[in-house]
């Protein structure tokens, strides 16, 4: 709550002085005004003390400034710890399995729903929005599913769901026997155009 | 005496034990538990996506005769404050997923309706009762919660909407 207050506080004056700024600032003279508008400073003139910048914060407000951020810092960084040391724990790299989909082109093929079943057992049930496909489209890979499985031969299934081509209820399955050693595995789900057929192509890579 | 202050000490621990097994129960103050659900036009809808927007959403039955009475009430609600920001969601608890969708479409209401098909929702939030409202802030926390519907309801729910509008 405390650090809203700031925040909103800071905004405030950023707010202020910029339109105090904006107020107080001048327009350039014309190049071709005359001379007389300028009044020359007299000879014996001292010269002044310099005066601060006119768009430099004030020094309270810049250290407010450098506090909250260094506090949004030490947040960010407290978030990755933990979910690093989550990771470690829930899931260590002996049994760890991780599934990621990705999506090239998607011409062929609109993403509704992707359903993942490791040795005959359901693990997942994704239904996509139009935003999370739209991102995959992009390029975004997501992790579709973390977990863990013991050392040996294992089977993955996946089936996609959604619009084929002319729009039509797109029903289709990939399937992979792997073999998970004592590091962590790495499994994609692909999803692209096979052009030539006009189809979309669904694979699983393993990545060693 | 001593026994009929013994009782009543026992009714009201037992009250006081209700009341506050009753607020764990409740979602308010928290994060909404978050959802994605086929709609009836087929898209899928995300309750996360509508970060930013304050969020209506009724859980219904079609069976229910209180949760068919409310839905005109929040599709006037929907109609009326969606351009300022106001998201409303109905979500079908019925497990006949085709004459829930028959009853949605006969209803013809302007907020999407979305078909819960042997999710955690209902344990997530803690439904009971049919229908029940809530009302998630631009932030995604719960502010409000309501059980059953009569008349009068949708001037309560207009409050709240108003009050996390203005926020």
């Amino acid at each position: 709550m405390n650090l809203k207050y700031r925040i909103l506080s800071i905004a405030a004056c950023a707010v202020l002085l910029s339109a105090g700024l904006a107020v107080g600032q001048t327009a350039p003279p014309a190049q071709g005004a005359p001379a007389s508008d300028t009044p020359a400073p007299p000879a014996d003139a001292q010269p002044a003390p310099p005066a601060p910048a006119p768009d430099a914060p004030p020094p309270e407000l810049k250290t407010l400034d450098q506090e909250v951020q260094g506090l949004k810092k030490d947040v960010v960084d407290l978030n990755k710890d933990l979910f690093v040391l989550q990771e470690e724990l829930l899931f260590p790299a002996n049994t760890q399995v991780a599934l990621y989909i990705s999506m090239d082109v998607g011409t062929f093929f609109a993403l509704d729903s992707v359903t993942v079943k490791i040795d005959n057992k359901e693990v997942k049930n994704y239904l996509y929005t139009a935003r999370e496909a739209d991102a995959l489209l992009k390029g975004g890979v997501q992790q579709i599913y973390l977990g863990n499985l013991k050392v040996g031969k294992h089977e993955l299934v996946a089936f996609f769901t959604g619009k084929g081509p002319v729009e039509r209820d797109y029903k289709r399955g990939a399937t992979i026997n792997f073999d998970k050693g004592v590091g962590a595995k790495y499994l994609e789900l692909k999803i692209t155009d096979r052009v030539p057929k006009h189809q979309p192509e669904f694979m699983i890579k393993d990545w060693e | 005496m001593r026994r009929a202050a013994l009782a009543c000490g026992l009714i009201a621990g037992l009250a006081i034990a209700a009341a506050s097994s009753a607020a764990a129960l409740s979602t308010v103050g928290k994060p909404a538990p978050d959802f994605v659900l086929r709609g009836l036009d087929g898209r899928n809808i995300r309750l996360s996506e509508f970060r930013g927007q304050v969020v209506l959403v009724n859980f219904w039955s079609r069976s229910d005769g209180d949760s068919r009475q409310q839905m005109p009430a929040l599709d006037r609600i929907n109609i009326t404050y969606q351009r300022a920001g106001l998201v409303v969601i109905g979500v079908s608890v019925d497990e006949d997923l085709r004459r829930s969708k028959e009853f949605a479409t006969a209803m013809a209401v302007s907020y999407p309706i979305l078909f819960d098909t042997g999710t955690d929702i209902g344990k997530d939030y803690f439904i009971q009762k049919m229908p029940m409202t809530i009302l998630v802030d631009r932030s995604g926390v719960v502010r409000y919660s309501a059980v059953g519907f009569r008349r009068g309801d949708e001037r309560v729910y207009l409050d709240h909407i108003r009050e996390l509008l203005r926020e």
